[in-house]
């Protein structure tokens, strides 16, 4: 809203000449005039007066939607309402300063420019104007309008101008119509049409919603029967095995420590290698058995004794990960001297 | 100014419309899927076939048109073409000539090409109603009463108007736009979608309004269905005034159903 003062001098000129341009030769005297009396310092003080300001839109604004919302009565001949709008605005214009409240007013003219070309149509019009408000009392006459009951419902609907309307009312004005219309009668068949269609949708739906429901019936079995050989069984029935690999071993000599290499490489095939190494993490995972470092930093693999589980909890858990490639596989066979695989491999992985 | 303007517009319109073979070629431009095939095309096409295929086909294109007037939407040539004439495509000026034939002859009917541009058909009736003389007492659909009413103040108003004054007229008749009637439900969308996909109102925005307005005018239907010289009569009636103290629409629909008489007259 701050603007630089000098910004509103130089502004404040250019709206008073585009009034007296647009407000015509009627007005052009007043628009000059109000345009010399200000001198400057008027204008500072009178431009930036936000009260003002918003006085004159307000005002611009009632104006606007009095004439958009009373039209038709503004459109009447007998009445000289557009006029005493344009004075209105006319009085408002004079403390018209800025930009603002020039729009506003502009977009008055447009309304108001918009009814008088209306107006000037109808005096356009020879003969008889046509007068819709009388036309809608005939047609509602001719209608069958009770109007005997108009006092009751004057007062029900506040002074509306009401009565009662007979149930054939526009069923009258069409068969009085149908003479204007030059229609083709519309061609129906004698006992109606015929109406293939509606029941076909009906079987359709309990045809689809049967099938789905027979499909269903018979996926559900093999899918179960795929669960069973999926992986995750597998996986698991694996690490059980392995676990029990390591128990045996363990229970062996539970004096000497199990090489964690040892254990998982097969030294004939790197992939059951990977398989065994995959397998066992999830012993580690699950705290059934437990990795250290023997003397030599070498890492050992060995159960954990049912008792020592829940001890192993609460022991601080720390994540590695194992990675090994065919190089690496080779060089601890040979560092180890792995001869043979301590995990047998599992049967179905034979077959 | 803008009356006369806009008769002289209907004018030339209605002209195009008694002769839309002189405009077909800058026409076609808009028609991408059909393109009319000419008479020599035609001649060839028709030995294609044999003269009991070309009556069936004629026989389809008329009951398409008996159905689809049901509703009062107008047909399609677009429609026709890919439902209807299908692989006669090439003999379609044939057809349509024989299928206007059996409207005029068979039941009385005018076949009538209302939008040159789009190349939509509509049925209209050759034959004049005799006042009170229905042969068959059916019920009248209270619609045409509204439509009946819209129609009327458009023409006595000049031709257009805003959809205020409508909705103001309809309301003081006990039908309101915004309320669901008895007779007609949804009073707004019979009057701006309905009437006007059966071509018998235009709705149109006004330009250069805020909030927006629209307005309406008759539609294309309206312009050969109605009689505007009936509905001046039925003015007459109504405020026991002589139609000719409106000057300007007698004269309007006077030169209308002079050049509807004509173009009937040419056609038997």
């Amino acid at each position: 809203m701050k603007r630089a003062r000098g910004g509103d001098n130089e502004e404040a000129p250019r709206q008073n000449g585009s009034a007296s341009r647009r407000k015509g030769e009627q007005q052009q005297s007043d628009g000059d005039n109000s345009g010399g009396d200000f001198g400057p310092t008027d204008m500072q003080d009178e431009d930036n007066d936000p009260g003002l300001r918003r006085e004159i839109r307000s005002k611009y604004r009632d104006l606007i939607n009095s004439v958009q919302q009373n039209r038709e009565d503004m459109l009447s001949l007998s009445n000289n309402k557009l006029t005493e709008v344009l004075e209105e605005a006319n009085k408002l214009f004079k403390d018209v300063r800025q930009a603002r409240e020039a729009a506003l007013d502009a977009q008055l003219l447009v309304v108001a420019t918009d009814l008088g070309k209306e107006k000037a149509s109808q005096l356009f019009a020879e003969g008889t104007a046509f007068d819709v408000s009388a036309f809608t009392e005939h047609l509602l006459s001719f209608m069958g309008l009770n109007r005997l009951e108009d006092g009751d419902n004057e007062q029900q609907n506040g002074g509306a101008a009401d009565g009662y309307l007979p149930q054939d009312a526009w069923h009258r004005v069409a068969k009085r119509a149908e003479g204007c219309f030059r229609a083709s009668p519309s061609f129906h068949y004698m006992m109606g049409s015929f109406h293939a269609e509606p029941p076909p949708p009906k079987q359709k739906i309990e045809r689809q919603r049967k099938a789905p429901s027979k499909e269903a019936k018979r996926i559900m079995p093999t899918q179960l029967k795929k669960m069973e050989d999926s992986h995750q069984e597998t996986t698991e029935k694996e690490v059980e095995r392995i676990l029990g690999y390591l128990k045996t071993y363990y229970q062996d000599d539970p004096t000497s420590p199990i090489s964690y290499y040892e254990f998982v490489i097969d030294p004939r095939s790197f992939s059951r290698t990977v398989e065994n190494i995959f397998h066992t993490s999830f012993l580690i995972r699950d705290g059934l058995a437990r990795m250290y470092l023997d003397n030599a930093k070498f890492p050992c693999i060995a159960p954990v004794e049912e008792g020592e589980v829940e001890a192993g909890g609460s022991c601080s858990r720390k994540q590695c990960i194992v990675s090994i490639s065919p190089k690496i596989w080779k060089e601890l066979i040979e560092a180890f001297d792995i001869r043979d695989t301590l995990i047998q491999p599992s049967n179905t992985h034979n077959e | 100014m803008t009356q006369r303007k806009r008769l002289s517009n209907t004018q030339s319109s209605s002209q195009s419309k008694r002769q839309p073979s002189s405009s077909v070629p800058l026409e076609e431009e808009d028609d991408s899927t059909f393109t009319q095939p000419s008479t020599s095309q035609v001649q060839k096409g028709l030995e294609k076939f044999t003269p009991a295929q070309v009556d069936q086909k004629t026989a389809e294109v008329v009951q398409f048109f008996l159905v689809r007037d049901q509703k009062k939407i107008p047909v399609r040539r677009a429609d026709l073409v890919k439902h209807v004439v299908k692989e006669y495509r090439n003999i379609y000026p044939e057809i349509m000539k024989r299928a206007a034939r059996t409207f005029d002859q068979v039941f009385g009917l005018k076949m009538v090409e209302i939008d040159a541009k789009n190349h939509m058909y509509i049925l209209i009736n050759k034959l004049e109603t005799v006042q009170g003389a229905s042969p068959v007492n059916s019920p009248a659909n209270p619609k045409m009463g509204l439509l009946f009413v819209i129609l009327s103040v458009i023409f006595m108003k000049g031709g257009v108007v805003r959809e205020n004054l409508i909705w103001n007229t309809l309301r003081k008749l006990r039908v309101d736009a915004g309320e669901k009637h008895e007779e007609f439900g949804d009073v707004k969308k019979v009057v701006t979608d309905e009437f006007v996909r059966q071509r018998y109102l235009e709705y149109g925005r006004i330009p250069h309004t805020e909030p927006i307005e629209h307005e309406f005018r008759w539609g294309q239907r309206a312009e050969v269905e109605v009689s505007k010289t009936k509905i001046l009569e039925f003015m007459g009636q109504l405020h026991e005034q002589d139609p000719e103290s409106w000057t300007q629409q007698y004269r309007e629909a006077h030169a209308m159903s002079n050049s509807t008489q004509a173009s009937t007259s040419s056609q038997r």
